[in-house]
């Protein structure tokens, strides 16, 4: 803090000095703008649009851990850590014999290597090397694993074979390095602090400049400590930090004083992010957290809703120690790993079942907060997740059927909810009442044209909640629609990436965690930018990485993670473990 | 693992809506950007509520009102200007709402979308009207102190040239107007207004006779000043002296009451009805945005009442617009241009800021119909309003004496154009309480349309 301190008072004259320099020539101030706006916008379109192509045409390749030997002679790769055999389409391994089940049962590796075969109840039963199994038992390699009298033989994968495949990975595997991105977002973020001085002048407090430092430091140190440990690809953390740089930008205009505190958690997501990511390599020590994690949210929650201060509304707030905080953002990150599940487990009942009245409770305890907006993103995510799960339509329908009968019950006893109900969609009605917000961002927003009229320049942020449930406005008034749409678009592109990366995905542990977590990420950005816009009600929640807002900051980053660790691009994510450094690739074993 | 797959499909499911609901805020940015952003509390264009960039003049560049930063606009120097183009231009809090200051904000303050409300130097857009300032203070010193409306156009280009509508005030100095204010005084009579129309609608039923009425050459009507339907007094038609024996073009031209409820008994109320509607007179107009109110009429199943209702009274009620543009499209053969008040828009170094497409209405009247009608109206003209009263002028009209009640003098109106290819205009003219409809609104239509005309 010290520290913090004085470097302020170093800078201090420097800025006053640039500050100067504007205000003694207005018109170098409005060219500086009229310029500096285009420019904001093709650096942008740079960054984004650069990481966007790069994760949409990213190949999945998918990697291959042995091989299963058929009766017909055929050998098939085993591209997954989980597979199931059976005779529907729908299997890993399909086996099209008519005495096979159609999911006979799974062949599964953990992260050392070794495989377990496990009988999911089929009618014609399973042996391995002869011997009758009912639960799940260790397969070696060269052992027959016999599926109701077909006889399949587990085959490792040659040194020869995994060398050849390795070196198609890698061909295959375009790398995305940060450098030329980075550098582009330092000169957006120079201008950035320039043009706040312009819209400002004296009264933009040194911490802002100082805080777009701390962020260019820290994308630029995290980068290069990543590359150092060999990651290739950094698309999305490109993305997120874009968007931290809107967020700082943002908070700027509408909270100037808040912006070192944004910074920190920033800093701190960056953390928490990499420890996840490190955390989360583990398969089985993943699994293992979930219980520690289930206490500790239902714990939170408790403690939110004895301690919790009412807010606008919504009692979602605890504060200790004069640190407040939104304890069910963080939830948000347990609930992720907790509805995971690997490829037995969802062949389990019980397992789903334990997620359910999880996802109860927490839609419970929402509830009596009054935090209805936080409630829908668990419900979607949830739904979402038990979809993965299940594959059962018919109960997707049903939930969500049951969930709007809920939701009409909720309108009759909580009557400023219906309020917001009644003037959506005519938020220009009620321009001067329920619709104020709305019609505030719409009006603001259209004001900005494609190209904004420059940070700091708009007057949205002295409306309420504009840096946070109107952000989106804000964005389209100081940055202009095409940087708030690609803002947008990059929240949609993780959601393609992570529905894509279960070609070449490990577990499916991996695969509906990181299909969660973007699902998250979309439903809630559309519940904020739509709500701003009349589309949807106002429900007052967050923009991923762009709204102010510590706990949302921080959690942005959390669930960022899930992402990460279902990129098995050859090389390419800090959160999956690289097959060079796995022993079998020189042992040979399996 | 396969399985999920296609079960993740539910994730691009929610990425799509994501991009869908994108797709639609684009949408509707495109379509209404330009008014979310006139709206009063967009600081960027408004002070307190008052726009605060642009300014607006007449066709020949006359200056009729310029926004300045603080939100007060300055006017025209001129107070016979600024009281007649008070409705055309609008008044400082914005209570008019089809004045130009306010209804073409999004114009004035140079929206587009790609740069939105921005510019460098921080101005505003010029709007050239098509309206003629000299000719609104003429139309309004001739409304004297009656309230009214008078509008003309250019039913070839659809240029509105004169458009007063009274009471109206000098708005840098507006007085006060009470809350339960019955005088419509923010109201532009033209566009907003609907008026018990009196005889003027008789051009509507004329044009269902011409096409719908068997023998029409043969049929004569004995006017005897009254034609009674049931026992009681109020049961029936009268005209005000007895018209004795006339054909269709006589009782058009003396505007015989009791012939036109003859005639529009024996068409049917059905009739009455397609052609109220295919006039316009029930449709909304888009003048530059500014939608004009729609007529309205009860079309009634007794006798007296179908009488009176194609006669222009009962429950008829006209918009002055809409029965211009109608007057318009009898001139024109059949379709008219939609009234246009934006002459041009230019950026502060003239460059021009927009293009205007001039419309044609749909067909108002058949063409062979028009042509009958439109010899009528001259007929009108010769045998009962008087060409001397109108010198220079082919001028087509029809007038209207709509009794209002209450003790109060009738509505005067006055509708038509002139058959001049080189002045192809067409015009209303409303004078409340102004007595006999050729006198007292006819004259208006004179001093206007020859100030017009020979300018």
């Amino acid at each position: 803090m010290e520290l913090f301190t004085s470097l302020s008072e170093a800078s201090k004259p420097f800025m006053e000095k640039i500050s100067d320099v504007f205000q003694s020539d207005p018109t170098f101030a409005v060219y500086f703008t009229t310029a500096a706006r285009w420019i904001f916008v093709i650096l942008a379109v740079f960054i984004l649009f650069k990481s966007i192509r790069s994760l949409l045409e990213a190949k999945n390749t998918p990697e291959t851990w042995a091989f299963l030997a058929l009766p017909d002679e055929s050998h098939v790769p085993l591209t997954h850590w989980e597979n199931v055999i059976g005779r529907a389409k729908s299997a890993d391994v399909v086996v099209d014999i008519l005495t096979v089940s159609r999911n006979h049962g799974t062949l599964c590796r953990d992260e050392d290597g070794n495989w377990r075969y496990n009988d999911l109840g089929s009618k014609g039963g399973s042996m391995i090397n002869g011997k009758h199994v009912y639960r799940s038992t260790p397969v070696k390699a060269g052992d027959t694993i016999s599926l109701a009298g077909v006889n399949c033989v587990l085959v490792p994968a040659s040194l020869q074979e995994k060398m050849e495949e390795l070196g198609r990975r890698k061909k295959r595997s375009r790398k995305f390095p940060p450098w030329t991105l980075l550098l582009s977002l330092t000169i957006f973020q120079i201008l950035l602090c320039l043009q706040l001085i312009v819209a400002e002048g004296g009264d933009l407090p040194i911490t802002v400049p100082l805080s777009f430092a701390g962020l260019t430091i820290l994308m630029w140190a995290f980068c290069t400590f990543l590359k150092v440990m060999r990651s290739t690809n950094f698309e999305m953390e490109v993305i997120a930090f874009f968007l931290c740089t809107l967020n700082l930008a943002v908070t700027a205009t509408a909270a100037p004083n808040e912006v070192s505190k944004q910074l920190i958690t920033i800093i701190l997501g960056v953390v928490l992010f990499f420890c996840l990511c490190i955390y989360l390599r583990d398969l089985s020590r993943t699994l293992l957290i979930r219980r520690i994690l289930v206490a500790a949210s239902v714990l939170l929650l408790l403690v939110n809703l004895a301690f919790g201060t009412l807010t606008y509304g919504a009692t979602n707030w605890v504060s200790i120690g004069g640190f407040s905080f939104q304890p069910s953002e963080f939830v948000k990150i347990a609930f992720i790993f907790i509805g995971s599940a690997t490829l037995d487990e969802l062949y389990e009942k019980k397992n789903l079942g334990l997620f359910m009245l999880f996802s109860l409770f927490c839609l419970g305890c929402l509830a009596v907060m009054g935090d209805f907006g936080t409630a829908a993103i668990f419900f979607v995510t949830y739904l979402v997740i038990s979809f993965l799960r299940s594959g059962e339509f018919s109960k997707l329908i049903l939930t969500a059927g049951g969930a709007f009968a809920a939701g009409l019950m909720v309108l009759r006893f909580r009557p400023y909810i219906a309020e917001r109900f009644a003037t959506w969609g005519h938020a220009w009605q009620y321009a001067d009442a329920g619709g104020f917000q709305q019609t505030r961002t719409m009006s603001a927003g259209a004001s900005g044209g494609l190209v904004g009229y420059g940070a700091g320049d708009g007057w949205l942020h002295n409306v309420f909640a504009s840096d946070t449930d109107l952000v989106f406005g804000i964005l389209c008034e100081e940055w202009g629609l095409i940087i708030a749409v690609l803002a947008v678009l990059a929240i949609i592109t993780l959601g393609v990436f992570a529905v894509r990366s279960i070609m070449g995905g490990r577990s499916t542990f991996y695969t509906i965690a990181a299909c969660g977590a973007t699902s998250l990420f979309i439903f809630q950005t559309m519940l904020n930018v739509f709500g701003a816009v009349d589309i949807f009600p106002l429900t007052g929640v967050t923009f991923p990485f762009v709204s102010n807002g510590g706990s949302s900051m921080l959690v942005s980053w959390g669930l960022l993670a899930f992402l990460k660790a279902a990129d098995t691009r050859q090389g390419a994510s800090i959160a999956v473990r690289k097959i060079e450094d796995e022993e079998e690739i020189e042992g040979g074993t399996l | 693992m396969k399985k999920l797959e296609r079960r993740a499909l539910m994730c691009l499911l929610l990425a799509g809506m994501l991009a869908a609901g994108l797709g639609l805020y684009i949408g509707k940015w495109l379509v209404y950007g330009s008014e979310w952003v006139s709206y009063p509390a967009n600081k960027h264009v408004f002070t307190d509520g008052k726009i605060n960039t642009g300014s607006i003049y007449d066709r020949n560049g006359q200056l009729l009102l310029e926004n300045t930063e603080s939100g007060e606009p300055e006017y025209s120097d001129s107070y016979s200007v600024r009281t007649a183009t008070l409705h055309a231009v609008g008044d400082i809090d914005g209570n008019i709402l089809t004045g130009a200051n306010r209804a073409f904000a999004g114009k004035l303050v140079g929206y587009n979308p790609v740069t939105g409300t921005y510019s460098a130097g921080g101005e505003g857009r010029q709007i050239y009207l098509t309206i003629d300032a000299d000719a609104c203070v003429t139309a309004n010193e001739a409304l004297g102190d009656h309230k009214g409306a008078v509008m003309v156009y250019n039913y070839k280009t659809g240029d509105v040239l004169c458009m007063t509508s009274s009471p109206n005030y000098d708005p840098t100095d507006p007085p006060r107007i009470k809350e339960d204010d019955t005088s419509g005084v923010y109201l532009n009579r033209c566009t907003t207004a609907r008026i018990v129309p009196g005889s003027i609608f008789k051009l509507v039923t004329s044009a269902a006779v011409i096409e719908k009425k068997k023998d029409l050459e043969s049929w004569t009507y004995n006017c005897t000043g009254k034609e009674q339907f049931e026992s009681s007094e109020v049961d029936r038609i009268t005209c005000p002296y007895p018209h004795g024996e006339v054909d269709f073009e006589e009782a058009l031209a003396v505007s015989c009451n009791c012939g036109f409820a003859d005639l529009t008994l024996s068409l049917g109320i059905d009739n009455i009805k397609e052609y109220t509607k295919k006039t316009g007179l029930m449709d909304s107009y888009n003048i530059n945005g500014i939608h004009t109110t729609p007529g309205s009429f009860d079309f009634p199943s007794e006798d007296v009442n179908i009488a009176w209702t194609g006669i222009g009274q009962y429950h008829d009620l006209v918009n002055p617009c809409s029965m211009m543009i109608y007057a318009g499209a009898i001139a024109g053969g059949g379709k008219a241009a939609v009234p246009n008040l934006i002459d041009s828009i230019e950026t502060n170094s003239g460059l021009p800021a927009g293009i205007n497409w001039s419309r044609k209405t749909d067909t108002l009247i058949e063409s062979e119909t028009a042509s009958v009608l439109s010899d009528m109206m001259r007929n009108n003209v010769i045998k009962t309003y008087g060409e001397y009263n109108f010198p220079d002028l082919d001028i087509c009209a029809k007038s209207g004496t709509a009794e209002v009640g209450g003790g109060n003098a009738p509505n005067a109106w006055f509708t038509g154009f002139l058959r001049d290819e080189k002045n192809p205009y067409a015009f209303i003219v409303l004078v409340e309480n102004g007595g006999s409809g050729a006198n007292a609104a006819g004259s208006v239509a004179n001093k206007v349309l020859q100030e017009l005309v020979n300018e």
